[in-house]
């Protein structure tokens, strides 16, 4: 007997036509890991708020879930809150206590636990998690990842049969978020618990996964081990892709290649292929390797594609920017919060030229955001100079600074909305301006179109995805007609989808003259769409260079396909460089 | 300091300063003052070291000498006159009250100094979580919101700095828009936020019958026996005040019974009692002494 099956199940929202999701069939199985995929807004939250009663919103729902063979609706709240955990994506808004511990107990307390079985309980959570260090502590001082870890914590204490994770990782950095996703899975494999997890970041949950599930507008359109998912998605063509870890897409784009342009990637090519079985139809079983999905079995694959084959061309040809005159300069610039606080800027000396990208990655706590705000001018340096277009930053007035100069927006776009509906907050904006109306409105429309929120400005702030938000708060920053533009980690909690539609405004932004400086995370996207790279560590910058440059001389800070490749090439960094060069030279092998 | 006693369990803690805060206010007898004070000062610096020493000569010391000197300007009860001032009388009687009056206001300053230092959020919550769940949890939930609201307002007002909208600088009017604004924004923001922490206490079972409350603390042996000697001793003083070894009377003139041998044993419970916390200490530092010495 399965723990869940979903029969038929239909999901509308008051007030829509449109159902969120449409007839899903899903049965999950006891012990399963199971990943739920798609795309912002294709009905994957709904879906697993269904599976739980005191979460499920208002609306009309048809079909039947069967929660270990009864009927969800008919089992009582008491047992669904012991027996289904469920973990939110927002790490501070689910802690609900002042202490570590109390909250730990929260659930345990709703059901009524005595104080003696409480106390074990929490004990053995906090030894399971290690949480044992800052058991005692105040919630506030937590950071992000641990105070995921406590929300996680705090649901499996209630030894729950079923653990549901709606984008848990999103708003946390790397290492946090694999830390918390190894823990997840320690979970499912130490103690059996079932998991069903929704994740943007799918090059660590897919391996860990038994099934993938795709949604598309609220349909299952696929439902199979991970492998089989990305050749399926393949087969279809569907946009999804865009997600699915980096070897997955250079897979996908050399089978591409191999169909459009004839290049044979056949890793045997000095070996006899059975003439059955026809590449173009069936391209996987011809090359005779599945489907990548971890960087391991990515380079493998590589290393078997270029087997037989000699490579001729080791370094991809960048085509160099040109290079502009500089328009922020730190020199020898010195930070701390207070006397008695240690320095976090140390001697940080920096160019950033105009009209450029310029991205600065690094660890958390290493200094990063301190140095993207003593660059805007919220902080001033102790010691040393912060120059703009050759003028003392602290000679600009404030007035000067932010409005023309400066666009900052900060990493939470909320902080940003004050009005009822989008187009009342760029309007907003502009209010100080003595324009006509007829010119704010060309504005605001302007501004909406390049940051492509025309449908969107009837709707409240609060009301738009993760993705739509910043895109909102950027048009506002841009009402002020910046000359630079600083971001703090942009790509924070959105899906490959969102991600590339903000590297298109920003590239918009570009041409346009403004210079983008970014603090990030993020460095699969630096890779894609930064010019210059700058690893930030201790209170200073270790290296900058082009991506290029920058990603090929690290080994471990540095994206999954410059990890997959560097064995082969030596300066490929994104699922785009290293599916050219491979034509390249596969192409060479046949002239 | 790390003081001994904050390690007792909360309702030890509460039954000791419920004790003394109630025996310096009801027993006037400057002696019992002059015990609860002075360990209560000693105490208060034994907690919190150099910023209670300031704390106690800026401004308790102050509130005392000003209750003192007031007390003779505008009470003129007694019969012994000292002087006039402005034809009003001053009497040996009304300052010495005065006096006391100062001691009493003194102690209790001083003791709920020490009360706020070992009581701490989670120990009242304990406490009262017994009684009343919903409020301990209450209680809880506001002491994590207030510091998550804080930091969210720093958020929003740098954000809003970001777009021009400052609120330290502008015009006056301008300022107060903006203050305005950075608040409106808090509480949409709060309002929007407080939904997931609603579903996650849903989740989590909360409205189901029958909730309990936990406490981390637990009740020793070693509370057991503090909680019994401090019985011990109230009852001693409890019988020592309803005899009237504790009384006296200021006005008309001071009537202060005899010093008996009874008396002196009361006085001695009295001592005992109030300095429980600071003989805690020094028992357990001459044991860590000894301990060290050992090694």
């Amino acid at each position: 007997m399965a723990l869940f099956s979903i029969r038929d199940l239909t999901f509308t929202y008051p007030l829509k036509d449109i159902p969120a999701i449409k007839g899903v069939n899903l049965t999950v199985e006891y012990g399963e890991f199971i990943t739920v995929c798609g795309k912002t807004g294709c009905g994957k939250s709904t879906l697993l708020r269904n599976l739980k009663t005191a979460l499920t919103p208002h609306g009309a729902v048809t079909g039947e879930i069967y929660f270990d063979g009864r009927l969800l609706s008919e089992i009582d709240l008491r047992e669904q809150t012991q027996r289904i955990g469920y973990v939110l994506q927002n790490p501070e808004n689910q802690i609900v206590t002042d202490k570590v511990w109390h909250e730990l107990a929260f659930g345990l307390e709703s059901l009524g636990y005595d104080t003696q079985s409480i106390r074990l309980r929490v004990a053995e959570m906090a030894s399971f998690f290690g949480i044992q260090d800052w058991f005692m502590k105040d919630v506030s001082e937590l950071s992000g990842g641990q105070k995921q870890l406590l929300n996680l914590a705090a649901v499996m204490a209630m030894q729950p049969d079923l653990l549901i994770l709606d984008e848990p990782s999103s708003q946390l950095d790397p290492i946090a978020a694999s830390n918390f996703l190894e823990t997840v899975k320690k979970i499912n494999s130490e103690i059996g618990t079932t998991i069903i997890i929704t994740e943007h970041r799918l090059e660590e949950v897919l391996p860990m996964s038994d099934r993938a599930v795709v949604l598309d507008s609220g349909r299952v359109i696929l439902d199979s081990a991970p492998k089989n998912v990305g050749e399926e998605l393949l087969k279809l063509n569907h946009d999804m892709f865009l997600a699915m870890p980096g070897p997955m897409q250079i897979y996908a784009g050399l089978i591409k290649a191999q169909k459009e342009m004839g290049i044979d990637i056949n890793p045997n090519a000095d070996q006899n292929v059975d003439p059955n079985i026809d590449p173009i139809i069936d391209p996987n079983k011809a090359a005779g390797m599945s489907c990548p999905i971890t960087v391991r079995e990515g380079r493998k694959w590589l290393t078997e594609v270029f087997h037989a084959r000699e490579i001729r061309c080791r370094d991809l040809d960048i085509a160099k920017k040109t290079e502009n005159e500089t328009i922020i300069e730190l020199r020898n610039v010195w930070f701390k919060y207070s006397r008695n606080h240690s320095d976090a800027i140390k001697g940080l000396s920096l160019n950033i030229s105009a009209g450029q990208m310029h991205c600065i990655v690094g660890g958390n706590g290493t200094g990063k955001t301190t140095a993207l705000a003593l660059i805007g001018g919220i902080h001033k340096p102790y010691r040393g100079k912060v120059k703009l277009m050759g003028r003392e930053l602290s000679k600009y007035t404030k007035e000067e600074l932010y409005n023309g100069i400066f666009g900052i927006l900060p990493q939470n776009p909320q902080s940003l909305f004050v009005e009822k509906t989008v187009g009342l907050d760029l309007f907003e904006v502009l209010e100080k301006k003595t324009l006509s109306i007829e010119e704010k409105e060309a504005k605001v429309k302007a501004a909406a179109k390049l940051m492509e929120i025309d449908d969107l400005l009837k709707m409240h702030p609060y009301d738009l995805s993760g993705g739509e938000q910043q895109r909102a708060a950027l048009g506002k920053v841009l009402l002020l007609k910046p000359k630079i533009i600083l971001l703090d980690e942009p790509t924070k909690g959105l899906d490959n989808h969102f991600k590339i539609k903000l590297a298109g405004i920003l590239n918009k932004l570009l041409e346009n003259g403004i210079t983008v400086v970014m603090v990030s995370h993020d460095i699969e996207f630096c890779a894609k769409y930064g010019d210059q790279c700058s690893m930030f560590f201790d209170g200073n910058i270790i290296t900058t260079n082009t991506p290029n440059r920058f990603f090929s001389g690290n080994s471990f800070y540095t994206t999954a396909a410059n990890r997959m490749s560097r064995h082969k090439f030596s300066n490929a960094v994104t699922a785009k460089d290293v599916i050219d060069i491979c034509i390249q030279n596969l192409k060479t092998q046949e002239s | 300091m790390k003081s001994i006693f904050a390690a007792y369990h909360p309702a030890v803690n509460f039954t000791f300063f419920c004790a003394v805060i109630i025996g310096s206010m009801f027993f006037m007898h400057p002696v019992l003052l002059c015990i609860s004070w002075s360990a209560a000062f000693l105490y208060s610096i034994y907690l919190n070291g150099r910023k209670a020493l300031r704390f106690n000569i800026v401004f308790v010391l102050p509130t005392m000498i000003i209750i003192s000197l007031i007390n003779p300007l505008f009470n003129h009860r007694g019969m012994t006159i000292l002087g006039y001032i402005r034809d009003n009388p001053i009497t040996l009687e009304s300052i010495y009250y005065g006096i006391c009056t100062g001691l009493m206001f003194g102690a209790i300053i001083l003791w709920f100094s020490c009360y706020n230092a070992i009581m701490t959020s989670d120990k009242i919550i304990c406490l009262f979580g017994r009684i009343v769940p919903a409020m301990s949890l209450i209680f809880s939930m506001v002491l994590r919101f207030v510091p998550k609201f804080k930091t969210q307002i720093i958020t929003i007002s740098n954000a809003q700095k970001c777009i021009g909208r400052d609120v330290s600088n502008g015009s006056y009017k301008e300022r107060i828009r903006h203050g305005i604004k950075i608040l409106s924004i808090m509480v949409s923001w709060a309002l929007e936020n407080a939904i997931e922490t609603a579903d996650s206490m849903k989740s989590r079972g909360y409205g189901l019958k029958g909730r309990t409350s936990f406490s981390i603390f637990r009740f020793y042996a070693r509370d057991k026996g503090l909680l019994m000697i401090m019985t011990v001793f109230i009852t001693v003083i409890s019988i020592g005040a309803a005899a009237g070894v504790t009384n006296i009377q200021y006005f008309p003139s001071i009537k202060i019974g005899e010093i008996t041998g009874f008396g002196i044993f009361v006085y001695t419970a009295y001592f005992l009692l109030c300095f429980i916390p600071v003989i805690l200490d020094v028992m357990e530092e001459i044991k860590w002494h000894y301990f060290r010495s050992g090694i």
